[in-house]
């Protein structure tokens, strides 16, 4: 997209930009500005003085010790490195400081272009209720619930609150306000549950966020999450240039994402992206941004929030409109109107040409409920070729810690339509080689060949309603202790013992069916000294 | 090391642990016992990689299908002649004592069981806080808590002893 046909834009939009960010998404922010012919500057942690992201960039600022509180969350010392460092703009990327108001305006007040929306706009969007009201507001429907926070402190209050969850009835949420990424939030199935839930939500929300206000909304669980791309500039003009849907998660985290959301008719895709931009204009949004829905089987959908910044997904839509968004986003921060190129895709965003999906590769251990796990990587061979696009950040040696999110890369691919992107999936994950950790990957290769999602048969209790590895990874138990015998066998002089079938795949030894089986039998036989 | 057609003991340790006795067979495939039938799913040539340590003889990483393992090798005659040692003569899962250890550098939130407790596989011992989410650290196998090695509030690195279980 670096040729540009309406001609009104010309030159990098900045000099030099600053990107307060580390991992996969400040490797890809360096790359779209290397792409415009800006300067970089990176900041870094001692954990990450040697990454990938540190010796891409032009320059790089240590910021401090590993804890993010210490460094990647510290406002006086990222806006320092900027000014320091003659930035002319800083892109946050997501997570981290990218939705904190007092950042953004940190850095306007330092003379620094935030790529990002106003802090007016951070802060509304900030508080889950304020957008909510925004979008009832336009006659967008809401997912049913309080549209002010319960009154929690209020000595009469839990009448109320009671109230307030008769009429929206059971099972419900009780949200935080100051939410987001699962965080202070409870599901109460019955009422005599809600007394509890609310307290305990309100405790995190104050913990997490330090704002204890909650609310209450109705759960709806045979829904899809699907969510909107949009675009708007400083003229005020927003376009949706299309949808992912991300029903695949787990602890109310995406896992997988793809887009178009299978089986929209071009016309309720049109009615979704109209809800969007309807709910971004009442929010006033400048830039890149994305408002999430739950979708009914039915097709109704309901309003959850508009995220005002680069989604961790943005490279779904990439694939599919051809567009980076990362650059559109330094073109709108600059000032500039939406671009031609980016009107056309919008024109034409109910009908897109291409499916992509992607994958999101993490240090957790989908055997033990997606738990983090942490060590050194191994190997790291990333799979490539036509349609398959990896965003990492890791190599070969790379230790994973507890200070950062578990995110190793994502691994995106895009087709003609779903089955032949699914197709190039499996292939892709095939190719990729990981060792040193537990990763996702497991998940993914399943994920892949389930008949369901196959099908299409999204929900967002996907994940809980099929993932069953147990028997899976027993099977590759079985493998691997067979694998490291022979491999041991072999080391010790005894070549003929590894024999790899003439396909290249390595011979699956009997015990690999029943590794229980065979571990009662092998307690079972007498294994005194012969 | 290992002679012609000796058996190796490869064991997996872990919340289900899995000891294999492999015994290298005529013809070059490794078998763990009589012939059964059954299609064997495809699998991806798996990565085998030797690291350091292991309690006796060798220990591999496996990583097959993504699913990663670490593995311990040795001769099974020597595996046996351990467990009957440690065992006293009793039967059951050999061994002993084991010790549950950090997956994960983290933060203890609470610690939820004292040294004489008696807890079953998967019940939860303590939580950490760690990738800024609280996790649960169940109980391995069932057992007797011999020892505590954790505090509420401390700070544990990868690899650091938990609990002991008897």
């Amino acid at each position: 997209m670096s040729l540009r046909k309406d001609g009104a834009r010309q030159g990098p939009p900045f000099r030099r930009v600053l990107i307060a960010n580390r991992g996969e998404i400040a490797l890809r922010v360096i790359r779209a500005c290397h792409d415009l012919g800006i300067e970089t500057v990176a900041i870094h942690s001692d954990a990450d003085a040697d990454a990938r992201h540190v010796r891409a960039a032009d320059q790089a600022i240590r910021i401090g010790p590993p804890p993010a509180s210490e460094s990647y969350l510290r406002i006086d010392a990222v806006v320092e490195a900027a000014v320091a460092s003659g930035s002319d703009a800083v892109h946050p990327g997501y997570g981290f400081l990218s939705e904190r108001p007092a950042f953004a305006e940190a850095c306007r007040d330092a003379g620094l272009t935030f790529v990002g929306p106003e802090p007016a706009t951070l802060r509304g969007l900030g508080d889950k209720l304020h957008a909510r009201r925004a979008a009832a507001g336009v006659g967008v429907p809401v997912v049913p619930g309080s549209l002010e926070p319960i009154p929690v402190e209020r000595a009469d209050g839990f009448d109320a609150i009671a109230d307030a969850a008769s009429q929206i009835g059971f099972p419900l949420l009780v949200k935080a306000a100051a939410g987001g990424g699962g965080r202070g939030m409870r599901v109460v199935l019955e009422p005599r549950d809600l007394p509890a839930a609310v307290a305990a939500a309100a405790h995190e929300a104050e913990a997490a966020f330090g704002d204890g206000a909650v609310y209450l909304e109705r759960r709806i669980d045979a829904a899809r999450h699907i969510e909107v791309q949009l675009l708007g500039d400083a003229a005020g003009s927003v376009v949706a240039i299309g949808e992912r849907d991300c029903s695949v998660q787990r602890r109310h985290q995406k896992l997988v994402e793809e887009g178009p959301a299978p089986g929209l008719e071009p016309a309720a895709r049109q009615r979704l992206h109209a809800l969007a931009t309807a709910v971004a204009r009442a929010v006033g949004l400048r830039n890149a941004a994305t408002a999430e829905f739950l979708v009914e089987p039915g097709g109704e959908a309901w309003f959850l929030e508009v995220n005002a910044r680069l989604q961790v997904e943005h490279g779904v839509t990439e694939l599919i409109t051809g567009l980076d968004l990362v650059q559109e986003q330094l073109w709108l921060a600059a000032g500039w109107p939406l671009g031609a190129d980016v009107l056309a895709v919008a024109a034409d965003a109910a009908h897109p040409a291409r499916h992509a999906i992607e994958v999101r590769l993490s240090a957790e251990d989908p055997g033990r409920g997606f738990a983090p796990t942490a060590g050194r990587l191994g190997r790291w061979r990333a799979p490539s070729g036509l349609g398959v696009r990896m965003d990492d950040w890791v190599e070969d040696g790379t230790v994973i810690g507890g200070d950062y999110d578990p995110l190793l890369g994502k691994l995106l691919v895009v087709d003609a339509d779903r089955p032949r992107a699914i197709a190039r999936m499996v292939r892709a994950l095939d190719e990729l080689e990981v060792s040193g950790l537990q990763t996702t990957l497991p998940f993914h290769r399943w994920l892949m060949a389930d008949p369901a999602f196959r099908a299409a048969e999204l929900a967002i209790d996907f994940v809980d309603r099929r993932w069953r590895p147990d028997a899976m990874r027993a099977a590759a138990a079985g493998v691997a202790a067979d694998a490291a015998a022979r491999h041991h066998a072999a080391d010790a002089g005894h070549p003929g013992q590894v024999m790899p079938s003439p396909d290249g795949r390595m011979a699956t030894p009997t015990g690999s069916r029943s590794p229980w089986r065979a571990a009662g039998r092998a307690e079972a036989v007498d294994r005194w000294p012969r | 090391m290992a002679t012609m057609n000796e058996p190796l003991r490869a064991t997996i340790e872990g919340a289900e642990p899995l000891v294999v006795d492999v015994r290298a067979a005529a013809g070059g495939h490794a078998a763990t016992d009589d012939a059964e039938t059954g299609a064997a799913p495809p699998m991806r040539r798996p990565i085998v990689r030797r690291l350091a340590g292991g309690p006796a003889g060798a220990r591999y990483e496996v990583v097959v299908d993504g699913w990663r393992f670490e593995v311990d090798v040795e001769p099974a005659a020597r595996a046996a002649l351990r467990d009957r040692a440690s065992r006293g003569g009793t039967t059951g899962r050999g061994g002993g004592r084991h010790v549950v250890r950090a997956q994960i550098p983290g933060r203890i939130l609470a610690v939820l069981v004292a040294a004489g407790d008696v807890v079953d596989a998967g019940q939860a011992l303590l939580t950490v806080e760690a990738m800024k989410m609280e996790n649960a650290v169940p109980a391995p196998w069932p057992g007797t808590i011999a020892r505590v090695g954790a505090v509420a509030g401390q700070t544990v690195e990868l690899g650091d002893e938990l609990v002991e279980i008897e």
